[in-house]
């Protein structure tokens, strides 16, 4: 009964998340609109683009009832435009698309995937925050509504590569004061570097809180009230060994 | 519905309280998958989702009989988010479970403070499901034992038997609304403005009230 994964989101669950994701498609049949329990899909006329969750259009795409827009930034100049960014900056993820302004105190707040970040009007100049997973689902189910599918997975691939190798390098960083920012990182990404991350963070945790301790015993042992002896300092030093 | 509902609905920018409701559960589902401890028990919305659940099944049930092929085509439509919405509530209450199944005496010593913390079922689980250990373990071998040796919940002698969840284990969190939160790393602590839409690797203990406020959500 009880479920038997770990803790954080496994990457099937984060493409479950990513297929509620509005995207664009242009209907082939018409189809009355419907009721359903997350909301009622508006009524799809051809040609008229609507907007509708991605595993609906998948279903309707699979069925040669709809063909897919792939969203404006999951083209060739964006893309590449993107991963020249993320090149030239070897510190920082390319920042996430703009926000529309935060409600009022009692509403609810929406965020990825129910902001429409991925439809044929979102901003072509950033990657949304399931940018991988919902390339890959696109250029797997619907190759034909892209003009340049080879070009898109080429620098698909390019972007995970420079990312990936981002994320592997702030783990060097992982134990600076003041905790780590991470902007502009995938779902996708945080699915897979999240048992390394938390790993390392907690590890490190638990070092300190051990040599704190041995400290605080030392400290009372000796009953002095400053406890920065030339034992501690060495201890310092060996901490600054382990964590580099 | 009644005119709070409606007024509700007004200031929400007119977004249906089906959408609100998915977003909801889909967060809530997120963070129990995420988080370390176990959350407060959304009363208000597994009502509302698990309604609507019902009423869905009970019209999926009565237009199976209608073989026309487009009618069955929606059916298709329908059943398959049914079938994601169900994924979203089972996974959701089996993350609880195994938490409850975790920490069984810690989140008994919360109840009383907390009643709300779990749902009317899993408080029943709980206590039935501890009973039943209990009982089972001094059937088996506690009884053997010196008395004093017999608890399950021991805390003298500086060790605890009750099992904690870590709240202090690391958790990747993203702001919805601008707010401070505490955060720690190389041994210092410090508050930590997180703008909308940043993302910070933080401690659990260090955002849960944020999260909590809605201000904050796991990913």
């Amino acid at each position: 009964m009880a479920l038997p994964l770990p803790p954080g989101l496994t990457p099937p669950e984060v493409a479950f998340l990513c297929e509620m994701e509005l995207v664009s498609i242009i209907p082939r049949q018409r189809l009355d609109s419907l009721d359903l329990l997350g909301g009622s899909i508006p009524a799809l006329v051809p040609p008229h683009k609507t907007s509708v969750p991605l595993w609906l259009a998948l279903l309707l795409k699979r069925q040669r009832r709809a063909n897919i827009v792939p969203p404006p930034w999951l083209a060739p100049p964006w893309l590449t435009a993107i991963l020249e960014y993320e090149t030239e900056h070897p510190d920082t993820f390319s920042p996430p698309p703009r926000l529309p302004p935060a409600p009022g105190d009692h509403s609810i707040v929406f965020s990825p995937p129910f902001l429409p970040q991925s439809t044929v009007e979102a901003g072509p100049d950033a990657l949304p925050y399931h940018w991988l997973e919902l390339g890959e689902m696109l250029l797997e189910a619907a190759t034909d509504d892209f003009e340049d599918g080879e070009s898109v997975r080429r620098l698909l691939q390019g972007l995970r590569e420079v990312r990936m190798a981002k994320l592997r390098k702030r783990t060097e960083t992982l134990d600076e004061p003041g905790g780590i920012r991470m902007n502009g990182i995938g779902g996708m990404e945080v699915a897979e570097g999240r048992s390394f991350i938390t790993g390392v963070v907690d590890g490190l945790r638990r070092i300190r809180a051990t040599y704190e301790e041995k400290r605080r015993e030392r400290g009372t042992e000796d009953g002095a009230g400053s406890p920065r002896t030339v034992d501690d300092y060495d201890d310092d030093e060996m901490e600054t060994q382990l964590t580099s | 519905m009644d005119i709070d509902d409606l007024l509700a609905e007004v200031s929400a920018g007119a977004i249906p309280q089906q959408q609100r409701d998915l977003q909801e559960l889909t967060r809530a589902w997120v963070a129990e998958r995420c988080a370390p401890e176990i959350l407060e028990w959304p009363e208000n919305l597994m009502g509302r989702v698990l309604g609507r659940i019902r009423k869905q099944i009970e019209l999926v049930e009565e237009q199976t009989g209608d073989m026309d092929a487009k009618t069955n085509f929606k059916l298709i439509i329908v059943q398959t988010e049914l079938e994601r919405f169900k994924f979203l509530v089972r996974s959701f209450l089996r993350a609880r479970i195994k938490k409850i199944d975790a920490h069984p005496h810690h989140l008994l010593s919360l109840l009383p403070t907390n009643p709300r913390l779990l749902s009317p079922s899993e408080q029943q689980y709980l206590t039935a499901h501890q009973s039943l250990l209990s009982a089972h373990y001094a059937a088996s071998f506690l009884s053997q034992f010196p008395a004093p040796l017999q608890k399950l919940d021991d805390t003298t002698g500086g060790v605890s038997m009750i099992d904690r969840p870590d709240t202090q284990s690391a958790v990747f969190a993203r702001a919805l609304r601008d707010c401070e939160v505490w955060s720690e790393g190389g041994g210092e602590g410090a508050r930590v403005r997180m703008r909308r839409g940043d993302v910070w690797v933080v401690r659990w203990g260090g955002v849960r009230a944020a999260v909590e406020r809605g201000d904050v959500e796991l990913i």
